[in-house]
């Protein structure tokens, strides 16, 4: 009777989880839709066109906001992603009493909003260091809240690493920097990468953080933020449509690389 | 060579003390090359600029400069304007709120995923994520867009013939919902990251010793993984305390926020002094926050092997 029951509840969980894929995607499959109306104010009934895009590969604006969307989103990810690994495996390997001191540094930033880092690095680059909006004072900014991302995601992949095997190549003569690169990268990468693409995502389309320290230099956020006073532009659904589109083929390309387990993501079947 | 030192002293002599420090030694080095670049990138970027904030609050702002005269004005006013005080208590009620419905919601679905999730288990963390490959504006805007007074939703309703609902249309409900929808990813990733590394062949053995299911949560799953609800509260209370695009959005005219007010005044105010009191106190608040979830949720269970130890 109780396996019955937590059958029921299993499939109320399963259920619930679909509820809540449904609703988060639903705003994007309306993104989606609305960039193929004619007329996004009034997207009902439908009324198709492929306008938005054309207009989306003639405008230089765009081209040049991803562009910067995406330098800002793989420079903030690499810089997080590597401070975070670094700051992991230091805490959690070596003893030391800057430990705590450590551990509590790379977790403040969960604990100051977005709009409060934007504004504090606002007021310090322009008051303190003189520094107009700049590209590589955004990258930092945003690294911020991403080292925390990557070093939570980093720490909960981590603490069930067996050091022993570290241990063993150092043994036989290995030096720390080779030891990470043959023994301790091939078992952790996808939570690397998971914490990368963290990092990646949330600074690609990071607004609060880098609309306060980018100055006049557009990215796709802030272009977007411009045009809402005109109502925003279909080109902008268009965009978005179309990474949509890219990361829906990735995660196709992810389920069948899973279904027929040919790469399996750090999972073990014996867990 | 340090081998051959402790082959001569033989143990528990100087040349082992020795050894033990060398050792600690290059740990302690090891860990400065691992962990001080990163520590010290949160100090530069994070806390010098949050100082600055400190700094800036107790001076004045007139036409856009700021001048260092130091005074408390700009605290009485926060305190003093009951604008301020409103805008304040119900962005802390908003995050007080969401933060709860997010619990509710994330617990299950998190668990779901690392449970029965199986080799699928990253794909459907990662499904979670996704959404924010979409801006936080254009996502805001397709909300409206479905539930506005001309969405979706309210479209199909005036097609049944039950019209309009009203609750969705520029009302705080709106804005709540609209901050569940961009953090309730947040928590349930934090909770399912900390369930990732839950041992579930403890719920096994509290079977086996006759717990019910409802009892072996309270008693085993939540205690042991309270460290993932507090990361999770924590990572949803502290931006919607904070929130200013949603409210201003989807709140309509009753729910203009802390936020909203702070960014002003970095926006088309130009009282830097001011904005920089108000977010003085944005981060007293949020850490007043933390505090709460510390009293409330025991993390001294939280460990990774807490009942193994215990």
């Amino acid at each position: 009777m109780t396996a019955k029951r937590l059958g029921w509840a299993v499939a109320a969980m399963g259920v619930l989880l679909a509820c809540i894929y449904l609703f988060l995607y639903a705003p994007i499959f309306y993104v989606i839709y609305t960039s193929f109306a004619a007329d996004i104010v009034w997207p009902f009934p439908p009324a198709f066109s492929m306008a938005a895009y054309g207009d989306l590969f003639t405008s230089s604006l765009y081209g040049d906001a991803l562009r910067n969307s995406l330098v800002l989103g793989l420079g903030s990810a690499l810089l997080s992603t590597v401070l975070a690994t670094g700051g992991a495996i230091g805490v959690l390997r070596h003893r030391s009493r800057w430990r705590g001191l450590a551990l509590g540094l790379f977790l403040t930033p969960l604990f100051v909003a977005d709009l409060l880092i934007g504004i504090s690095t606002l007021a310090f680059n322009a008051r303190v260091l003189d520094l107009p909006g700049n590209m590589y004072s955004a990258i930092a900014a945003n690294a911020i809240p991403g080292t925390s991302f990557a070093f939570l995601i980093i720490l909960a992949q981590l603490v069930r690493y067996d050091w022993a095997m570290d241990d063993a190549a150092m043994v036989f003569g290995a030096g720390p920097v080779r030891c990470f690169i043959e023994i301790t990268l091939p078992t952790i990468w996808p939570c690397l990468l998971g914490a990368f693409l963290i990092g990646f995502i949330l600074a690609f389309n990071n607004l609060e953080i880098s609309f306060y320290n980018l100055g006049a230099i557009p990215t796709l956020p802030s272009v977007a933020w411009g045009s809402l006073r005109f109502g925003l532009g279909p080109e902008l659904f268009a965009l978005a449509a179309m990474v949509n589109f890219i990361v829906f083929a990735i995660f196709g390309v992810m389920y069948l690389l899973m279904r027929y387990k040919i790469v399996r993501f750090g999972y073990r079947e014996t867990l | 060579m340090a081998r051959g030192s402790v082959s001569k002293g033989g143990l528990g002599t100087s040349a082992m003390t020795g050894i033990r420090s060398s050792l600690a030694r290059r740990g302690q080095f090891r860990f400065a090359c691992l962990a001080g670049p990163g520590a010290l990138f949160i100090v530069v970027a994070l806390l010098l600029p949050l100082l600055a904030i400190v700094v800036f609050s107790f001076w004045r702002t007139e036409s856009y400069e700021l001048y260092a005269d130091w005074n408390l004005d700009n605290y009485r006013v926060l305190l003093g304007e009951p604008a301020y005080r409103i805008f304040f208590l119900r962005s802390l009620a908003m995050a007080a709120a969401v933060s709860f419905v997010c619990l509710v919601f994330a617990w299950p679905i998190a668990y779901f995923i690392a449970k029965h999730g199986g080799r699928y288990r990253l794909l459907l963390v990662l499904l979670l994520a996704a959404p924010f490959f979409t801006g936080v504006i254009l996502r805001i805007t397709a909300l409206q867009g479905l539930l506005g007074p001309i969405g979706l939703v309210n479209m199909a309703l005036a097609e049944l013939g039950i019209g309009p609902v009203g609750m969705l249309m520029y009302t705080p409900l709106a804005a709540g919902l609209g901050l569940f929808y961009l953090f309730v990813p947040f928590m349930a990733t934090a909770i399912y990251l900390s369930l990732a590394n839950f041992n579930f062949e403890l719920l096994e053995v509290a079977k086996i010793n006759g717990a019910r299911p409802w009892r072996a949560f309270v008693e085993i799953t939540w205690p042991l993984n309270a460290i993932g609800t507090a990361i999770g509260l924590v990572l949803v209370f502290i931006p919607c305390l904070a929130s200013a695009l949603t409210q201003r959005f989807l709140g309509g005219p009753n729910a203009t926020s802390l936020g909203m007010s702070l960014a002003q005044q970095f926006g088309e105010t130009g009282t830097w002094a001011l904005g920089s009191a108000m977010g003085v106190f944005l981060f007293l608040a949020s850490l007043a926050g933390i505090l709460v979830v510390r009293r409330t949720i025991d993390l001294k269970r939280a460990g990774f092997t807490g009942a193994l130890g215990a």
